[in-house]
C-alpha cells in the first residue's frame, strides 16, 4: 500500500521502537542506589521529593507484590474490597471485615486517610459494637495497633501519628469504659498477657496518658522534622498536646486515689511543660497588613515587656500583645497555668485526698469518718478558692463537681443521721454560684449515684 | 450466625420444574413447526415428523461404549491444552498466601481459623470454574473449525453421544483437578492451625426451629424491636417485658440428648443496651419450656449471653422446678405428642435488649469431623463445576467459543442471590410488596415520558388497562426466563464450614444436586437438537 516491502516495514518498526526506547530510558533508568540524585528523570524526582518507597516508611513486600501483580487496576480492586467491606460491616462479620481491611491497606499503603479510617472503625465503632468490656478494648488496641502500623508505613505522616496518640489519650483515657480501659492498659484481659501489659501496645509499661504524651511528641517532632504540618487542629491547640496529657495523667492520678509524692510531682511536670516548653515554644503570626508576608514570633509565656522590646512600633505591640491573648484564650492557658500552680501545693493534694477518703468512706458506710473528710476536703477548697491568685478556678467544672459531690455527702450524711445542715457552711458560696448549671448538677448527681453502683 | 439456611421445597421444585420445562418445549416445538410450515409449506409436518423420530432413535440408541471413548478423547484434548497449569497458579497461591492472611502462628481466634477455611474453599472455586468455563466453551466450535468434528460425526457416534462425552471427559479432568486441589488444601489448613487451635476445626450439626416473637405486651408479632441495624436479619426482645423469642422444634425425641441425656442448646445472641449499665456484667437470659398440649412450663437460671461467640447450654434431661422442687422429664414432660419442643427466651435487664434470628438458637447434635464437612463444600464445588460444563458445552453447540463463555459467565452472574432478588423484585411490581416502583415495562416508560411520580395512580380507562396487561404478560415472560437461570445461592457451602458448621443435606447439598439434574436433560437435549441442525461447514 505504500510501496515498502516487508523488510522495510520491519526496519521501521524496529527504528521506531529504538527512538521510543530513549525517552523511555531517559525517563525511567534506575538510580544506582545511592542517595544522590542519579539514574533517570524519575529516579531523579524521586529522591527529590522522597517518594521512594523506602522513604515513605517501612517496605512491605506483599502490598508491593498485591500492586504489581494488578497491572494498574488498584482502583478497581479497592473499590470492590470497599463494598465487600460495608457488606461485612452491616453484618458484623467482624473478622472479615479485618481481612478486608488488611487487603484495602495492603493495596493503598501510602494513603493515610486509609490508615486513618480503618483504624477509627476498629477503636471506635466495631469496639462499641461488643457487649463485654474486654472485647471492646479488644478492638481498641486492633485500631491503635493498625494506626501504628500506618505510621511505620507512612513514618512522615504526623495525622497518622496523631490519631496514635487520640487512641492512647481519648478513647482508652475518656471512653465511658475509661476506668476498665485504664486498668486493662496495664492489666491486659487477654490471658495470653498472663495478667502484664500487651506488649505490642504498651511496650513501657507506662500509664495511657503517659504514653499518649510520648505519641504526641512524636507527632510534634514529625511536623518539624519533615515540614509535614497538620491540618486537624491550629497549630498551638496541637502544640499543647503533650502538656495537657500530663495534666490528664496528674488528674487520673487523683482520681484513682493516689494523692503522695508521685502526684504532685505528675503536676509540677505538667505545670513545666505548660509554661516552659508549651509556653516557650515558637509561633509565627503574621503582623503586616493583607497580602504582604510580615511574621512575627511570639511564645505564650511572653509578657507585654517583652513584646514591647522587641517590636518598636507601639501600634505593632499593641496589636501583637492582643493576638498573644487571643492564642492564650484558645489554649485556656491561664486556666491550666493556674490549676498547675495550684495543684503542685501541698494544701491541694490534702483537699483532693480528703474528697476522695469521704467517697470512699461514705461507700463502705462509714458515716462519721465520711463526714468529717468531706468537711475537711471542702473546707480546703475553700481556703484555696478564694486566694486571689486561683479564682479564676472557681469556674473550673471538674474542680467545681468534685467539690459539689463532696459538699452532696457531706449534706446526705447529716440527712440519713437526722441532723439538720447548718445554715452556712464552707462552699455554700460555690454551689450557689453554680447553682443554675443543670448540667453540671446532673453530672454531680450521676457521680453520687454511682457511689452506690461501683 | 450471620446466615439461615433454609431448606429447598422439593415437591413444588419438582412441580416448578416440570411446569417451566414443559413450557419452553412447547414454544420450541411450536415455534420449529410454524417455522418448518413456513419454509417447507405442505412438508413441515413430515419434516417435523422424521426430526422428532430420529432424535427418539438417538435418545435409544445410545451406547456407554461411544460417550465414554468420546471422554476420553476430551480429556486428554483438555490435557494436552495444559488444563493442568492452573496447578502453578494454585501452588503459587497457596506457597505465598501466609503473607497476606497475617495471623498469630501460636494463638489462633476462631475468625482466623474461618478466614482460612473460606481462603481454601474461595481459591479452590475461582480456579477450576472459570478454567472448565473456557475448556468447555472452545471445545466444540474448536472441533468445528479444525474439523475434527467431522471426523466423529461420519462415524457411528451420535450427535447426543457427542454432547455427553464432552460434557463428562471436561467433568472428568475438572474432578481430577478439584480432587487434587482439595486435598492440598485441606493439608494446608490441617498444618496451618496450630494445635492449640486444632479444636476448633470441627462441623457443628445443628437442628434448627421455627421462630416467632411476643412483643412487649405479649402479644404475638411478627418481628422484634429494631434497634438501629441496616441489616434486618436479628430483632430484638426488650428486657423485664412480655417480649420473648419463641423457637419451636420439631420431631423431637430422645435421639436429640447425648449420651449422658442432655441437650445441647447453642446460642449466639446479640446484646443491644439503651443504657451502659453494669459494665462488669453481660446481659441476661432465660429458657423457659413450655409443653403446647399441656402448657406445663419450666424456666431456667438466667444465663449471661456471649455475644458474637456463641454459648453451649447444656440442659439436664432431669429438670427441678424451682417453685414446688418436682422433678419433670425433659423429653416426657415437654415434648408435646407430635414431637415438637417449644422453647422461650427472654432477656432478663430492664431496658436492654437481646438480638436474634432463627438461626441464632439451635440444638446441637453430635458434631462431625471437619474433613467431611470440608469434603462435603467440594462436592458442592463440584456439582457447581458440572452446571458450568453444561451451561458451557450446551451453548458451545450454537455459538462460537467466546460468545458461548461470556453467556455461560452471565448466566452465573445472574444467578447469584442478588440478581434472583433484583429479578424477583421487577415481577412483583408492587412497593408496597418489596418491589419495584414504577410498575411494569411500558408503565415505568409511559412514567419516564411524562414525569408522572411513581406513587401516583395510574388513570383508569382501556388505554391504560391495556397497557399493565401487556406489562403482565411481559412480566411472565420474564419470571419463565428467570426459572431458566440457575439459583446458585445454594451452591455456597464455604460458609458453613468455615463457620464451624456441617453442610446441611436438606438445604444445601440436595438442592445442588436437584439443580444439576434439573439442567441436565433440557440441556443436553437442547445441545443435541442445536448440533443435529447445525451447519458444520461454518466455522
Amino acid at each position: 500500500m505504500n510501496g515498502l516491502t516487508s523488510q522495510q516495514r520491519k526496519l521501521a518498526y524496529l527504528i521506531g521502537i529504538l527512538l521510543l526506547l530513549i525517552p523511555i530510558i531517559k525517563l525511567g533508568l534506575p538510580s544506582d542506589g545511592t542517595k544522590a540524585a542519579t539514574g533517570g528523570t524519575l529516579s531523579q524526582m524521586r529522591t527529590e521529593f522522597e517518594l521512594g518507597e523506602s522513604d515513605l516508611g517501612d517496605v512491605d513486600p506483599s502490598s508491593a507484590a498485591m500492586n504489581l501483580v494488578l497491572l494498574g487496576m488498584r482502583g478497581v480492586a479497592v473499590n470492590l474490597l470497599y463494598s465487600e467491606f460495608d457488606k461485612q460491616k452491616d453484618m458484623k462479620r467482624w473478622a472479615e471485615m479485618e481481612a478486608t481491611t488488611d487487603s484495602i491497606v495492603r493495596l493503598q499503603p501510602h494513603f493515610e486517610k486509609v490508615w486513618e479510617m480503618n483504624g477509627w472503625n476498629l477503636a471506635y465503632n466495631t469496639s462499641a459494637e461488643w457487649d463485654a468490656v474486654p472485647d471492646r478494648y479488644f478492638y481498641v488496641k486492633k485500631g491503635g495497633k493498625f494506626l501504628m502500623r500506618g505510621v511505620r508505613q507512612n513514618r512522615k505522616s504526623t495525622h497518622l501519628q496523631y490519631h496514635v496518640a487520640n487512641v492512647y489519650q481519648k478513647k482508652i483515657g475518656i471512653a465511658d469504659e475509661a476506668k476498665f480501659y485504664r486498668e486493662y492498659f496495664l492489666h491486659d484481659p487477654d490471658p495470653k498477657f498472663k495478667g502484664g501489659v500487651d506488649p505490642d501496645f504498651n511496650p513501657d509499661e507506662l500509664d495511657n496518658y503517659l504514653v499518649a504524651k510520648r505519641e504526641f511528641e512524636k507527632a510534634t517532632s514529625i511536623e518539624d522534622q519533615y515540614h509535614r504540618p497538620q491540618h486537624i487542629l491550629d497549630k498551638t491547640l496541637f502544640r499543647s498536646m503533650p502538656a495537657r496529657c500530663q495534666f490528664d495523667y496528674a488528674n487520673s492520678l487523683q482520681k484513682d486515689g493516689k494523692f503522695g509524692e508521685i502526684t504532685r510531682e505528675a503536676w509540677q511536670d505538667a505545670l513545666s511543660d505548660w509554661t516552659r516548653k508549651f509556653g516557650q515554644e515558637v509561633f509565627s503570626i503574621p503582623i503586616g497588613p493583607l497580602g504582604t508576608d510580615v511574621k512575627f514570633d511570639i511564645r505564650l509565656e511572653m509578657s507585654a515587656e517583652d513584646i514591647r522590646k522587641e517590636i518598636a512600633s507601639p501600634d505593632d505591640a499593641v496589636r501583637v500583645a492582643k493576638m498573644v491573648e487571643s492564642y492564650r484564650k484558645m489554649v485556656n492557658y491561664y486556666y491550666w497555668r493556674t490549676r498547675g500552680n495550684c495543684e503542685a501545693e501541698s494544701k491541694t493534694a490534702e483537699a483532693h485526698r480528703n474528697l476522695y477518703e469521704a467517697s470512699q468512706f461514705y461507700k463502705k458506710q462509714e458515716l462519721e469518718k465520711a463526714r468529717d473528710a468531706a468537711f475537711a476536703g471542702i473546707k480546703g477548697f475553700d481556703e484555696i478558692l478564694k486566694t486571689p491568685e486561683f479564682t479564676d478556678l472557681q469556674s473550673e467544672e471538674s474542680l467545681v463537681e468534685e467539690c459539689l459531690l463532696g459538699m452532696m455527702v457531706w449534706e446526705d450524711i447529716h440527712r440519713v443521721s437526722g441532723e439538720k445542715v447548718p445554715a452556712d457552711y464552707p462552699l455554700k458560696w460555690l454551689a450557689t454560684q453554680h447553682q443554675g448549671n443543670q448540667g453540671m448538677h446532673a453530672n454531680v448527681q450521676r457521680s453520687f449515684k454511682r457511689l452506690f453502683l461501683d | 450466625m450471620s446466615f439461615d439456611p433454609q431448606d429447598m421445597p422439593v415437591f413444588l421444585s419438582i412441580f416448578y420444574w416440570m411446569v417451566v420445562v414443559g413450557c419452553l418445549s412447547f414454544i420450541v416445538m411450536t415455534v420449529s413447526l410454524l417455522s418448518l410450515l413456513v419454509s417447507h409449506r405442505s412438508a413441515g409436518p413430515r419434516i417435523f415428523a422424521a426430526e422428532i423420530i430420529g432424535s427418539l432413535t438417538d435418545l435409544f440408541s445410545l451406547s456407554i461404549r461411544r460417550i465414554w471413548a468420546l471422554s476420553k478423547l476430551t480429556f486428554i484434548e483438555a490435557y494436552r491444552r495444559k488444563a493442568l497449569a492452573v496447578f502453578v497458579v494454585f501452588a503459587l497461591l497457596f506457597m505465598f498466601a501466609g503473607w497476606f492472611m497475617g495471623g498469630d502462628s501460636k494463638e489462633m481466634s476462631s475468625d482466623q481459623v474461618k478466614v482460612y477455611i473460606s481462603f481454601v474453599l474461595r481459591t479452590i472455586g475461582w480456579l477450576t470454574l472459570p478454567l472448565m468455563l473456557v475448556l468447555s466453551s472452545f471445545g466444540i466450535p474448536e472441533d468445528i473449525r479444525i474439523r475434527s468434528l467431522h471426523t466423529v460425526v461420519t462415524k457411528p457416534a451420535r450427535r447426543l453421544e457427542i454432547v455427553l462425552g464432552r460434557v463428562f471427559g471436561f467433568s472428568l479432568i475438572g474432578s481430577l483437578v478439584l480432587l487434587v486441589m482439595s486435598g492440598v488444601g485441606y493439608i494446608w489448613i490441617v498444618r496451618q492451625i496450630p494445635a492449640s487451635a486444632k479444636d476448633m476445626l470441627v462441623c457443628r450439626v445443628p437442628v434448627y426451629g421455627k421462630l416467632q416473637f411476643l412483643d412487649r405486651e405479649g402479644k404475638a408479632a411478627e418481628k422484634g424491636v429494631n434497634v438501629g441495624d441496616l441489616w434486618e436479619f436479628r430483632s430484638y426482645i426488650e428486657g423485664a417485658t412480655k417480649a420473648r423469642a419463641i423457637w419451636e422444634f420439631r420431631g423431637i425425641s430422645e435421639r436429640a440428648l447425648d449420651s449422658g441425656g442432655n441437650l445441647h442448646l447453642e446460642n449466639q445472641f446479640l446484646a443491644f443496651r439503651s443504657y451502659k449499665g453494669n459494665l462488669k456484667q453481660s446481659l441476661l437470659y432465660d429458657y423457659q419450656f413450655r409443653n403446647p398440649d399441656t402448657g406445663l412450663t419450666h424456666t431456667t437460671e438466667a444465663r449471661p449471653i456471649n455475644e458474637n461467640r456463641g454459648v453451649t447450654d447444656v440442659i439436664s434431661r432431669k429438670l427441678v422446678s424451682r417453685s414446688d422442687g418436682k422433678t419433670y422429664d425433659l423429653i416426657k414432660d415437654f415434648v408435646s405428642k407430635d414431637g415438637t419442643l417449644r422453647i422461650e427466651v427472654s432477656c432478663i435487664d430492664r431496658e436492654q435488649y437481646l438480638g436474634m434470628a432463627r438461626p441464632d438458637l439451635f440444638i446441637r447434635m453430635p458434631d462431625v469431623s471437619f474433613g467431611f464437612g470440608y469434603f462435603k463444600a467440594v462436592a458442592g464445588i463440584e456439582i457447581m463445576m458440572i452446571l458450568v460444563v453444561l451451561l458451557a458445552v450446551t451453548g458451545s453447540t450454537f455459538l462460537k467459543g467466546p460468545i458461548a463463555t461470556v453467556l455461560t459467565f452471565v448466566l452465573l452472574i445472574l444467578g447469584g442471590e442478588d440478581a434472583h432478588k433484583f429479578m424477583d423484585q421487577l415481577m412483583i411490581g408492587r412497593s408496597d410488596k418489596g418491589g419495584f416502583q414504577g410498575g411494569g415495562f411500558f408503565e415505568s416508560i409511559y412514567r419516564i415520558i411524562t414525569h408522572m411520580n411513581p406513587t401516583t395512580e395510574l388513570p383508569e380507562n382501556m388505554g391504560f388497562t391495556a397497557m399493565t396487561g401487556v406489562d403482565g404478560v411481559l412480566t411472565g415472560f420474564l419470571w419463565l426466563c428467570k426459572q431458566v437461570i440457575p439459583r446458585l445461592q445454594y451452591f455456597n457451602m464455604s460458609e458453613y464450614v468455615s463457620n464451624g458448621f456441617d453442610v446441611p443435606l436438606g438445604s444445601s447439598l440436595l438442592p445442588c444436586f436437584l439443580i444439576l439434574v434439573g439442567y441436565f436433560l433440557p440441556c443436553v437435549m437442547l445441545g443435541y437438537f442445536a448440533l443435529r441442525i447445525r451447519e458444520l461447514e461454518s466455522k
